[in-house]
């Protein structure tokens, strides 16, 4: 993951040399030519088809050249700017709810717990679970008036609470997709909190402990900055995920109530495959792109500074 | 449906491999739709076509409800349309224009097409060249059930037939009543659990909106905006949210049985003429068949279903056409159908369905069909026109403002229509 590793002597010009570059690049060639071909030739591919009026079955009138007009069109619709807003919404809830299950779960399962590898098993286990299941399995929880979920909110209140419609109203129903989402995805950084709590050396812990320094403080001191890079690794890849919203809208709210939970990604599929506008869709596919690497980026910038 | 899964996969993997050896044999390709039962059906039917016909191979091939139309252009991609195709009335503008249909009356046996009820040559007529693409045994409607206890309890006038329809002042009165009376937790059930991409909101809100003396887009000069986002169709659905926001309403979440569940919790139910089986199954005689309200100067009521037609590209139209006049006749078919409560698209059909005969309990439904009827828009551009109407219904009910809502859906369809310059020749229509 450094980058000092990988820095080498500057090699001399010579006959082994130029064989050991070509074997570097026999052996990079098929890695290269898989992402030319299903990455970055369709990438380029939504470029240009972001500016023409391509439909997504060949109709008779001509497919034209329209330049910005998608794009035009793209940030003048108020819907779209709503599903953007609900995207950023949704990262905003489900990072610390889905990061921080998976950070208390994964200091729990580092304890030396009895039937510590079935845990981790069992806690793993939506992580693998198809998100289709998950939906239907969670859109039955969440019926109203009277799903499961419900009347334990019913008892647990003692009635005081009246049921919600966690689906069905504008206010709860994102709030509910990040309920399911955080629950059926934090295994997997779950996993990724795991092995960077075993990357940090126990002597680290031990010449604390010799130090006098209370578990909250070895905590402090030495747990946390020895998972920086995966905290950051962690927020990063969760956020871009996040903006990739689509499964869960798909099945259980189409994007509604009142479109408090259409998504760029929703917003987009439904423009490239119930209305047909394939060069539209590729404008928007376009504008996510950039989106999501600048949120990277600036993450990235962001987190290095706190690096020490 | 695990089972029968299997044993589809089974037959079109012996059906491939007969194929295979027998090269002389015409194969006929038939993409279709529909619940575990019309999937058995078909396959049966395709059993008894090759066993009359020993020159010709059924091949079916299933796309779910859900993705069909996706499913279709994945097909139109792939440069592999079936010959006989199953789609939705609403969309056949669309595949005419863009020329994946070929007419089917020169294919068909002319007994069929005589016997075609005028709704049922309307949903497959293409209002450009006046020609007929598809034919279906069925067609549909939408009615409103009522359960008999309620509305006795209410004092409410039941109407005999079409012309005695609810007026909105009647109509809005009794949901008002009834959301007083004891029992009663939703007065009308408009089977929003549905979902807002199945087709259903443009099937049976439409007409209420037409009812109101509006429409989703101006059926002589193609364009939405002013129609759509005019002042009847913002009081249409403006009406509509109120009977929402009062409460009336079953909501999405709670499902699609709320008519007849444990308690019979909704009052009314606006629901299409399938849904006749289950609830006539679980309510016995209390169940009410009535016109839908008129909301305006005359009644409106849908129509249009699952029909089927012979793509472009076919090989052996004649086997095709072959087929689906063998289906269309054959027993069995008509029979399941018949159990499934299918509304008659043929005469002869309607003829031997005692339900929508005279006197029978959907006589009404039948009723309707001759005489408020109004087809959705046979215009190319129906895929986005359908699409824009749901979003924005689903804005409106959930408390977002109709005429922005509407403004939004009506721009929205007229930028598709431009994209396609006006979908020669549509925009000369006027």
């Amino acid at each position: 993951m450094t980058l000092q590793q990988t820095t080498m002597p500057r090699p001399r010009a010579g006959r082994r040399d130029r064989q050991r570059f070509w074997q570097e690049v026999a052996m990079i060639a098929p890695a290269v030519l898989l992402l030319a071909t299903f990455l970055i030739t369709p990438f380029l591919l939504s470029f240009w088809t972001a500016m023409t009026n391509q439909p997504l079955v060949p109709r008779p009138t001509p497919v034209r050249f329209v330049g910005l007009l998608n794009f035009q069109r793209v940030f003048s619709d108020p819907l779209f700017w709503t599903s953007l807003w609900n995207v950023t919404r949704f990262t905003i809830w489900v990072l610390p709810v889905q990061c921080g299950l998976a950070f208390l779960t994964a200091l729990l399962l580092h304890q030396k717990l009895p039937m510590r590898n079935l845990l981790r098993g069992m806690f793993f286990l939506p992580a693998i679970t198809s998100m289709v299941v998950v939906c239907v399995i969670w859109g039955t929880l969440f019926q109203y008036p009277s799903g499961p979920l419900n009347q334990i909110v019913g008892f647990l209140s003692g009635g005081t609470i009246q049921p919600i419609d966690w689906l069905g109203d504008p206010d709860w129903a994102m709030f509910s997709i990040v309920l399911l989402s955080a629950w059926q995805a934090y295994g997997f950084q779950m996993i990724i909190y795991l092995a960077g709590l075993q990357g940090i050396p126990e002597e680290l812990y031990d010449a604390a402990r010799i130090d006098g320094a209370s578990a909250l403080r070895r905590f402090w001191h030495v747990t946390m900055p020895g998972l920086r890079p995966t905290h950051v690794f962690v927020l990063v890849i969760t956020t871009i995920q996040a903006f990739k919203l689509y499964t869960q809208v798909a099945i259980l709210t189409q994007g509604g109530p009142r479109e408090s939970t259409e998504t760029v990604v929703h917003y987009m599929v439904r423009a490239g495959f119930e209305e047909q506008k394939l060069g539209y869709a590729s404008a928007v596919s376009v504008i996510l792109f950039v989106i999501v690497l600048l949120i990277a980026l600036l993450q990235r910038k962001l987190l290095r500074r706190f690096d020490v | 449906m695990g089972n029968r899964l299997l044993s589809i996969l089974f037959a079109s993997a012996a059906l491939a491999a007969t194929a295979g050896l027998a090269e002389a044999k015409t194969v006929i390709h038939v993409m279709h739709q529909g619940d575990p039962g019309w999937v058995k059906a078909y396959g049966d039917v395709a059993k008894r076509f090759e066993a009359a016909n020993p020159d010709i191979d059924i091949e079916l091939i299933y796309a779910p409800h859900d993705a069909y139309n996706e499913k279709f252009s994945a097909a139109v991609m792939a440069k592999q349309l079936p010959d006989v195709m199953e789609l939705d009335a609403p969309f056949l503008a669309n595949y005419v224009w863009s020329g994946y249909l070929q007419a089917v009356k020169p294919l068909l046996d002319q007994d069929l097409l005589d016997d075609m009820t005028d709704s049922n040559i309307s949903q497959g007529t293409y209002p450009i060249d006046k020609e007929l693409y598809a034919i279906g045994l069925t067609d549909s409607s939408v009615v409103l059930y009522g359960n008999r206890k309620y509305l006795e309890a209410i004092g409410a006038r039941i109407p005999k037939s079409v012309d005695d329809a609810w007026t909105r002042e009647e109509f809005e009165g009794y949901l008002e009543k009834l959301s007083k009376l004891e029992g009663v937790k939703w007065p009308i059930d408009t089977f929003r659990g549905y979902g807002i991409k199945t087709e259903w909101i443009t099937y049976a809100y439409g007409p209420l909106l037409e009812s109101a003396g509006c429409d989703l887009i101006d059926r002589t000069t193609w364009t939405a905006g002013g129609t759509l986002d005019g002042e009847a169709c913002v009081k249409a659905l403006t009406m509509m949210q109120t009977w929402v926001k009062n409460g009336w309403v079953v909501p999405t979440s709670s499902g699609t049985n709320q008519f007849y569940a444990e308690g019979q919790p909704a009052a009314l139910a606006m629901g299409g003429h399938w849904f006749y089986a289950e609830a006539a199954a679980a309510m016995k005689d209390d169940i009410v068949v009535m016109p839908l309200p008129k909301i305006g100067e005359k009644g409106v009521s849908p129509n249009g279903t699952w029909i089927w037609g012979i793509s472009a590209t076919s090989e052996n139209p004649e086997a095709a056409g072959k087929f689906l006049s063998f289906m269309l006749k054959d027993r069995d078919y008509r029979d399941y159908a018949r159990s499934q409560s299918a509304y008659p698209g043929l005469k002869s059909f309607a003829a031997e369905s005692p339900l929508y005969a005279e006197g029978g309990p959907l006589a009404i439904a039948f009723e309707q069909a001759s005489k408020t009827a109004v087809a959705r828009p046979p215009h190319p551009a129906y895929p986005t026109i359908t699409s824009a109407f749901m979003q924005a219904v689903d804005k409106i009910f959930n408390g977002g403002d109709p005429q922005e809502a509407l403004t939004s859906a009506a721009r929205k369809i007229d930028e598709d229509i431009e994209d396609n310059a006006g979908y020669p020749p549509f925009d000369a229509q006027q």
